[in-house]
C-alpha cells in the first residue's frame, strides 16, 4: 500500500470541504462586503511587482445564471445557480530578456461534474530566438494555452472575453477541456511593417482532456472505457494593423482523439475508436470608437473510424456568430450578438438524425440570440448582465442535464457576473 | 458673401476640433538618457515596444515599459496621437498576453513626475512625458 495516497485523500477532501464553506456560507451572504472592499482597492495596484523581473497577475470572477428550461452551471432552472466561480493566479519571471518562466493555476466551479476543478491551465518557458523592430521569432514549452480563434487563449478571463458565455458557436463548453492547453512545443514567428503585423503560431502538442467531458461529446453518453487525447497539430495565421484596430486571423486544429474500451469486453461498450476532429475557425474584428464589431465562422469535420465500422462516421457542421459591443462611455459597454451552430452541414435541423436515432432533431443546432451589458466600476472591478433567447440544444451541457426526456427546445438564459482582477 | 465666409470659419473650427494631434502638449516618447542614447525610434519600434511585443534593445538589454492608468488624459492622449490606438486596444493587447502565459503588461505609474523618476532611474526605461515635464534627467525620442 502506497503510504501517500491516504494523505494526499486527505488534502482533496480538506480543498473540497474548504471550497464547500467558502462558497456557500459567508461569502455571498455577504457580497456587499465583497463588493465594497475591491470598491477600496486603490488602481496603483493593477499587478504585484515582487521583484524588477516577476510579476503576479489574477482574476476571480463570480456569476449567477437563471434559466428556464435547461440548465446551465448547476441547477439554474430553480431559483439560479451560483455554481459558477473562476479564479486564476498567474506569475511571469523574465531571468533575462530572452527567457520567461509562465505559469498560471485555475480553480472552476462550474455545475454538474465541475464542483472543484484545479489545475494547472499553462506552464511553460518562452525562448526569444531571434528579436528586432520589425521581426520576432520564439518558442515556447511546456503546456501553452492553445491558440483558437480570437477569445480561445484568455476564456476564462471575463475581462478578456465580452460576454460571460462565450458564443458557443465557437467556444463550446462542452468541448473545452479538449481546447483549453496542450502539452508540447509551439514555434512562433512575427513580422511587423507599416501595412500590419503578421503572426503565425504552430504547435505539437497532447491535449488536456477530461475523459468523462471527451466522452460525452463525443459519443453523449458515458461508456465503461477510456477516452484519451493523442499527439494534436494546431496552427493559427493572424494579421493585425494600426495597432489592433483590424484583426483577422485563420485557426486550426487536427485533433486526434481515442477510445479504448473496457477489458473485459461487454456488451453496452463500444469498439475501439479513432476520432480526427478538424475545426477551421475564420476571426474579423474591427476595433473603433465607440463600435467594435466580431465575426467568427467556423467549418468543424469529425472523421471516426471504428474497429467493425459500426461507427464510422464523416460529418462536417458548422458554426458562426456575428457581434457588436457599442462603448457608450468609458465605463459602460452594450453588447448584441447572433450565433449559429449547426452540427451537420448536410442535416441543419437533424431531421435525418431524428429519423434514424429517434432522438429530438433540435439537439442538432442551436441558435442564440444574446443582449448584454457590461459597468466597469474601476479598472480592475466590472459588473456584466446578460440574457441569452436560445432555439434548440446543440451546445447545452451534458452534465447538468442527465435526463435527455427533460429538455426543451426553446430557452432563456439571463447571467449576473462580477469580475476583479489585478 | 457671407455663407461662403462662414463656411470657411467653420471649416477652420472643424479643422481644430478633428486634429489635436498636432497641438502643443501631445506627450512625446522619453527613455533613460544613459542606456539609449540614440534619438530616433521608427513608428513600428515604438508600436511594437508599447504593444509589449518587442523585449529587448538593440544591445540586447531588456526594455522596460512604464504607462500611467487606462483612464489618465495623458495616457490617452499618448494612445490617440503618438500610437494612434484606442486605449481600450492596448488593454485588451496585454490582458491577452497576461492571462495566456505570452508575454507581460507594462508597469504603471500614477503621475508624470513619478514617470520622470522611474524612467530616469531604470536602465532600459521608456515612457512617455508632456513636453513641459521635459528635463535633462530623460531624453525624448522622435519618431518621424
Amino acid at each position: 500500500m502506497n503510504p501517500l495516497k491516504p494523505s494526499l485523500m486527505i488534502k482533496k477532501n480538506d480543498i473540497v470541504i474548504f471550497t464547500r464553506i467558502f462558497f456557500s456560507s459567508n461569502y455571498f451572504k455577504h457580497g456587499l462586503f465583497y463588493l465594497i472592499v475591491f470598491w477600496n482597492v486603490p488602481s496603483s495596484i493593477q499587478a504585484i511587482e515582487l521583484a524588477d523581473t516577476l510579476s503576479l497577475h489574477g482574476f476571480l470572477t463570480q456569476g449567477y445564471f437563471l434559466t428556464s428550461g435547461n440548465r446551465i452551471f448547476g441547477e439554474s432552472d430553480a431559483n439560479g445557480s451560483l455554481d459558477f466561480t473562476e479564479a486564476g493566479l498567474n506569475v511571469s519571471w523574465n531571468p533575462n530578456a530572452d527567457l520567461r518562466l509562465a505559469g498560471q493555476v485555475l480553480f472552476r466551479r462550474a455545475g454538474t461534474g465541475h464542483e472543484h476543478d484545479l489545475e494547472l491551465d499553462f506552464g511553460l518557458l518562452d525562448y526569444t530566438v531571434f528579436s528586432t523592430p520589425d521581426h520576432l521569432l520564439g518558442t515556447r514549452f511546456g503546456r501553452f494555452k492553445n491558440p483558437l480563434g480570437l477569445y480561445n487563449d484568455t476564456r476564462d478571463v471575463l475581462s478578456t472575453r465580452p460576454t460571460i458565455l462565450l458564443p458557443q458557436s465557437i467556444y463550446l463548453e462542452r468541448t473545452r477541456d479538449l481546447a483549453l492547453s496542450a502539452d508540447g512545443g509551439l514555434l512562433y514567428g512575427e513580422h511587423r511593417s507599416e501595412a500590419g503585423n503578421i503572426l503565425l503560431e504552430i504547435g505539437a502538442g497532447v491535449p488536456r482532456g477530461n475523459n468523462l467531458d471527451t466522452e460525452l461529446a463525443y459519443f453523449g453518453a458515458d461508456y465503461p472505457g477510456e477516452t484519451e487525447p493523442k499527439l494534436s497539430y494546431i496552427g493559427r495565421l493572424s494579421y493585425e494593423r494600426e495597432g489592433g484596430k483590424y484583426r483577422a486571423a485563420i485557426s486550426s486544429v487536427w485533433l486526434d482523439v481515442r477510445y479504448q474500451p473496457k477489458f473485459p469486453a461487454s456488451d453496452d461498450d463500444l469498439p475501439p475508436v479513432k476520432d480526427i476532429f478538424i475545426p477551421v475557425i475564420f476571426s474579423m474584428q474591427y476595433n473603433g470608437d465607440p463600435f467594435s464589431i466580431t465575426a467568427e465562422y467556423a467549418t468543424r469535420r469529425i472523421q471516426r473510424a471504428s474497429l467493425g465500422h459500426a461507427l464510422d462516421l464523416d460529418i462536417t457542421g458548422y458554426s458562426y456568430y456575428l457581434q457588436a459591443v457599442y462603448q457608450f462611455d468609458e465605463n459602460w459597454q452594450f453588447i448584441a450578438r447572433y450565433d449559429a451552430l449547426y452540427n451537420n452541414r448536410a442535416d441543419k435541423y437533424g431531421k435525418g438524425y431524428q429519423a434514424i436515432t429517434k432522438r429530438p432533431a433540435y439537439t442538432q443546432f442551436a441558435t442564440d440570440w444574446t443582449f448584454g451589458v457590461r459597468y466597469s466600476l474601476t479598472a480592475s472591478f466590472l459588473i456584466a448582465a446578460e440574457y441569452h433567447y436560445i432555439n434548440g440544444t446543440a451546445w447545452l451541457p451534458y452534465q447538468d442535464n442527465l435526463d435527455p426526456n427533460d429538455v426543451e427546445k426553446h430557452w432563456q438564459i439571463f447571467s449576473i457576473a462580477t469580475s476583479f482582477r489585478f | 458673401m457671407i455663407k461662403i465666409y462662414l463656411r470657411c470659419l467653420l471649416g477652420t473650427l472643424w479643422l481644430c476640433v478633428v486634429s489635436p494631434g498636432f497641438a502643443e502638449d501631445t506627450p512625446v516618447v522619453v527613455v533613460n538618457s544613459i542606456t539609449y542614447p540614440n534619438a530616433f525610434l521608427s513608428q513600428n519600434a515604438i508600436t511594437a515596444i508599447f504593444g509589449m511585443r518587442l523585449r529587448k534593445w538593440e544591445d540586447g538589454s531588456p526594455i522596460k515599459v512604464f504607462v500611467m492608468p487606462d483612464g489618465n488624459p495623458i495616457h490617452i492622449a499618448f494612445s490617440k496621437y503618438v500610437l494612434r490606438v484606442f486605449p481600450y486596444q492596448l488593454r485588451s493587447a496585454w490582458n491577452r498576453l497576461v492571462f495566456s502565459g505570452t508575454g507581460e503588461e507594462p508597469m504603471i505609474v500614477e503621475s508624470e513626475e513619478k514617470m520622470r523618476e522611474a524612467i530616469s532611474s531604470t536602465p532600459g526605461a521608456i515612457g512617455y512625458l508632456s513636453r513641459s515635464m521635459l528635463n535633462e534627467s530623460v531624453k525624448a525620442i522622435s519618431n518621424d
